[in-house]
């Protein structure tokens, strides 16, 4: 291992990857990835893997539609040897109560603005699109054939295998176990398994972010929170798109290979490190699932586990740089999102450490912005 | 009687009682097996011994681990995919398909 770095990344979640590789492809030779156990092993390898531009705040929307455009060709771009399985047959959003109908349309007003093509379809135009879905309860929805998802360890192992052939070293079961800085600057990492000299640290740690912000005496405003899903065995296509409904709660798509993947939101879930999982979310998910796609019915669950959202206030990632700690710098808090947008912020936080123009301004997405009481609103989060 | 002549009549532990004797159909054809009988062994003594296509590549796939876990010999039983021949009991009249990797849920049309 090595004991000197021009840059430590914490985080071999597809955060972590992205910016280890971004740096490593501008040039800064001897970058590391720390990760306390196994890539994609945090939040990355446990989510949805949604990729969509359908959100409703400007900043997320700008986001995504770049991270998309690096999602189309990540592939050919990372030399990758097996598929990351993206595909782009859109996201199904389901209005089922008013409120979300006119909130669905709101959101399209700015997404057509930044140049989204997202449409507002009648139930029947839903059903078109999927004709497994049951439109009863259905008052319209959105779809934006541009989202899709993609395979999250594929992807992260990807960014990975292509950081390491530009000479990058990836430390697996290496947990940091402090940060030193002097005067204000970026000394060295402590890991399990050895120091690291280095001037740029970066915290892509994930669920573990505000304990490793809190090496250098920052209190990061994020929480943890854990989010269940499922999967079913493998069955004929029922479904193209993602279906999304914020008023229900739930997302779900099927995966290339036939599975069904499929989570939803629990408003009683408590903030903590719980990963463990539930008879209750199994019962909510099919009886809601079997509702939206009655074909569904009979399929076998055959597996359900749960990762952790880091939830920002105001359900943006905190970015970049923190005053007063020269080589610091973070990618933490995406809110339940950060899967999607990782191609764009892995490029954006490389260029914001090599000095170079960046590909997208993120200037208000900063740890300061709490302090200027400047908080960005999502309105559609699941 | 039976094709392939594999069934075990004569064990010096299990006893094998007498069973109803009931038709079913395999892929659209005729066929005779034991009621209550795993699926894959009336099949299996009908010398039939592919059950199911390889998701990715099509291969022939059938019997394997007999216990219900390994997803070798999915069949389509009345238009429901991914029931385990092994473990299934063979009833009368059951139309019994190959599954050709994934199998197709139905879609109830309106």
């Amino acid at each position: 291992m090595k004991t000197r770095a021009d840059a430590v990344v914490i985080g071999g979640g597809v955060v972590g990857a992205a910016i280890a590789y971004n740096l490593a492809k501008l040039g800064l030779k001897d970058t590391v990835v720390c990760e306390k156990h196994t890539f994609a092993s945090g939040s990355t390898g446990r989510c949805g893997a949604g990729v969509r531009e359908q959100w409703g705040a400007e900043g997320n929307i700008r986001m995504c539609k770049a991270a998309i455009d690096i999602f189309e060709t990540l592939q050919e771009e990372l030399e990758y040897d097996y598929d990351i399985e993206f595909v782009q047959k859109g996201y199904l959003m389901l209005a089922y109560t008013e409120k979300e109908w006119e909130q669905f349309k709101a959101n399209l007003k700015v997404q057509h603005r930044l140049g989204v093509n997202a449409v507002a379809l009648t139930p029947e135009e839903a059903r078109e699109i999927v004709p497994s879905l049951n439109i009863e309860g259905l008052y319209g929805a959105t779809y934006n054939p541009r989202d899709g998802h993609a395979n999250p360890f594929h992807t992260t192992r990807a960014y990975l295998k292509a950081f390491e052939r530009l000479g990058g070293e990836v430390y697996c079961f290496t947990e940091v176990t402090g940060i030193e800085q002097s005067n204000g600057k970026i000394q060295k990492v402590r890991t399990t398994r050895g120091d690291i000299s280095t001037p740029v640290v970066v915290n892509a740690a994930g669920p573990w972010a505000a304990p490793v912000a809190a090496m250098v005496g920052i209190d990061l405003p994020v929480y943890t929170e854990r989010h269940q899903i499922l999967v079913t065995e493998p069955v004929g296509r029922l479904f193209d798109p993602m279906l999304m409904s914020f008023s229900r709660g739930f997302y779900s798509q099927q995966t290339p290979h036939g599975s069904i993947i499929m989570g939803i939101g629990d408003p009683d879930e408590p903030k903590g490190y719980d990963i463990g999982h539930s008879w209750q979310f199994l019962k909510r998910m099919c009886d809601i699932m079997c509702s939206v796609v009655p074909a569904l019915m009979g399929v076998r669950v055959v597996r359900q586990w749960s990762g952790l959202y880091t939830i920002s206030p105001d359900a943006h990632p905190i970015l970049g740089t923190v005053s007063g700690i020269d080589g610091y710098y973070q990618a933490v808090g995406f809110s339940g999102h950060g899967f999607m947008l990782a191609p764009i912020v892995g490029k954006v936080i490389a260029e914001m450490i090599l000095d170079r123009p960046l590909s997208i301004d993120i200037s208000g997405l900063d740890l300061g912005r709490f302090e200027r009481g400047d908080l960005r609103v999502e309105p559609s989060v699941v | 009687m039976e094709a392939s002549g594999i069934r075990i009549t004569q064990h010096p532990i299990l006893d094998f009682p007498e069973r109803r004797k009931v038709k079913f159909y395999w892929e659209g054809k005729e066929l005779e097996g034991y009621e209550g009988e795993p699926i894959a062994a009336a099949l299996h003594a009908a010398g039939i011994k592919v059950l199911h296509k390889s998701l990715k590549q099509g291969r022939p796939r059938g019997f394997f681990c007999a216990i219900g876990n390994c997803s070798s010999c999915l069949v389509v039983v009345d238009g429901v995919p991914n029931v385990r021949a092994c473990t299934e009991k063979l009833r009368a009249g059951m139309r019994i398909e190959m599954q050709e990797g994934v199998g197709p849920v139905p879609v109830s049309k309106e």
